[in-house]
């Protein structure tokens, strides 16, 4: 049972080819397009994905910065607050949040889905630790030549740190882009729906005759997993590598 | 304080008053710090003073109603029920995960094209969307199509509706996490099984020890801080459990899947009843948090008897 389970991923992804005729298969695609706004769709999650990345990577950059190269004081006491974070979920702050968001009237935008994980304590963690195993003397030679921090953060460490950041990239891509609690609980509009909540909503929508539409819901998922694939592919060695690491320590 | 920061790290090269220096510093730290006040703590703050309230969402003012939400919780029955649902979901998810996870490990920790496939093929759908995963399962798992029926008829048994009978329902959400995680506690193992050093295994082939021995003596003790961290950090995610119950069950059927956090959304989101949710909450939260605390305690406690483990195997 296990064993034909493991092979499911694999298989699903050659199995709609092979269990409908190739014909039909193409046909199943257009009508994903037809049934829901399968590219709109497609384009939020891909505007909430890119939102979250570039904001979690620029807020991290500058607090593992600030935490493992800056000083001021309270540094070391704030960083646990940095890390205390790690053990709070989403759901266990979303009401509040959702209040939040109505209030602000974001509600149904962009803002919603992801300013609020615009930090990642995960994300500063994991950059500190690799900021503090860079010499001080690098730092100290750049400011000789007259860069500012900015300059050294962006110019000198950002390079240095590479692996984690492509990392941090990664990581965070995959999150976002499979989010799901979060982006039902602060949209309701069909044109703000997210791809993972889109589809489980036609899902419901057809739950009468699901078997006559699966085949749908399958040529969707398809699409859905093609980036993640394709990063996967490229990224492993960096994913595995950073997981081993942040486990040891 | 300044011996974290290396020698001339403090000494200002271009003589700037100190507080200015820290001030520049500390703004670096403060987009994140302050995302994390507003996002994180000002809400768990908010969660817990709302969880004495009998606020409602659409009600303007909010009355504080003292303990009330937590005594209602705790005296009927609905708690205990979830609770037992989620323990249920929880310690047979990480069981089975950890046990797979661990044989794949001794299985696959081997290089070679083939080998380094296999493992990305079983790692890829820990990356792979839950809602996705469960489409997937609740094909597999369809009463009068799916796969696993048709295995069974296959078979000459009786087909069972997995999804509409309470009895399974439960089951079929813990094989689809099995199936999604085990390929991280495979990587995840497989990272720790590389670290031991292979002259313990010499050292006590040496001294007679079979395979069977020096796994138990040696492999399962050694990996046991891997086995920690792996056990509470899908413990804790474990009890989360809330996409695959959305897409494949709804919590039903006859309310047999309903697990902690799928209850929460439906108090918060379905029922409007917003102070009842945040006092579940509340208590969700703190079992969180005790997780984390034993996590921290045992693994502080592990590391000082794992001197010891080593040096019994080596000279039993």
């Amino acid at each position: 049972m296990l064993i034909t389970a493991l092979k499911t991923p694999h298989e699903l992804r050659l199995a709609v080819p092979t269990f409908w005729p190739e014909r039909l298969m193409w046909e199943n695609f257009a009508e994903v397009f037809r049934k829901i706004p399968f590219w709109r769709y497609f384009a939020n999650t891909a505007i909430q994905t890119v939102g979250i990345v570039v904001l979690q990577i620029n807020v991290a950059l500058m607090a593992a910065y600030a935490f493992a190269k800056g000083s001021f004081p309270g540094r070391d006491k704030l960083f646990l607050l940095v890390l205390a974070a790690l053990i709070v979920p989403d759901q266990v702050t979303f009401v509040p949040v959702y209040v939040m968001m109505a209030d602000l009237n974001w509600l149904n935008t962009f803002y919603a889905l992801i300013v609020p994980h615009a930090a990642s304590a995960y994300g500063i963690f994991l950059l500190r630790q690799t900021f503090r195993s860079i010499h001080n003397d690098v730092i100290e030679a750049a400011k000789v030549d007259g860069a500012n921090r900015l300059q050294v953060l962006y110019r000198i460490l950002t390079p240095m740190a590479l692996p984690t950041v492509a990392t941090l990239v990664v990581i965070s891509f995959i999150n976002s882009w499979n989010s799901y609690f979060w982006p039902l609980v602060m949209t309701n509009s069909n044109d703000m729906r997210v791809l993972t909540v889109g589809i489980a909503m036609m899902r419901d929508s057809i739950a009468g005759d699901e078997m006559l539409n699966f085949h749908y819901l399958m040529a969707a998922s398809i699409i859905v997993i093609i980036p993640i694939i394709l990063l996967f592919v490229f990224a492993q060695k960096y994913i595995i590598a950073a997981m081993s690491n942040s486990t040891f320590k | 304080m300044t011996g974290t920061e290396g020698p001339g790290a403090a000494t200002n090269i271009k003589r700037r008053p100190k507080a200015w220096e820290y001030m520049k510093d500390f703004a670096f730290a403060l987009p994140a710090l302050a995302m994390l006040l507003i996002f994180i703590y000002y809400p768990l703050v908010n969660s817990f003073y709302l969880s004495f309230t009998n606020w409602n969402m659409t009600r303007p003012n909010k009355e504080f109603i003292g303990l009330d939400n937590y005594e209602k919780l705790l005296t009927g029955d609905t708690f205990y029920k979830v609770l037992g649902i989620t323990f249920t979901y929880t310690v047979f998810d990480v069981l089975l995960t950890l046990g797979i996870g661990l044989m794949l490990a001794l299985l696959f920790n081997v290089t070679s094209r083939f080998f380094n496939f296999m493992r990305s093929v079983i790692f890829m759908p820990h990356y792979i969307s839950m809602v996705i995963v469960s489409m997937v399962f609740l094909w597999i798992f369809n009463s009068q199509y799916g796969l696993m029926n048709e295995l069974l008829k296959f078979l000459g048994l009786e087909p069972v509706d997995w999804l509409t009978n309470p009895k399974t329902a439960l089951w079929v959400l813990i094989v689809v996490s099995v199936w999604k995680g085990v390929g991280f506690a495979m990587i995840i193992f497989i990272a720790g099984l590389r670290g031991i050093p292979l002259e313990y295994y010499e050292a006590s082939s040496i001294d007679g020890a079979s395979k069977w021995t020096q796994f138990r003596k040696i492999t399962l003790p050694l990996l046991s801080p891997i086995t920690l961290f792996l056990v509470v950090t899908n413990f804790i995610s474990s009890m989360q459990v809330f996409q695959s119950v959305d897409v494949m069950t709804n919590g039903g059927p006859l309310e047999s899947t309903k697990a902690m956090v799928y209850w929460i959304y439906e108090m918060a989101f379905a029922e409007f009843r917003t102070g009842r949710a945040s006092a579940l909450i509340i208590m969700f939260f703190i079992m969180i948090v005790l997780l984390t605390v034993l996590q921290m305690y045992v693994s502080r406690k592990k590391s000082i008897t794992k001197g010891r483990f080593i040096s019994k195997c080596l000279h039993p």
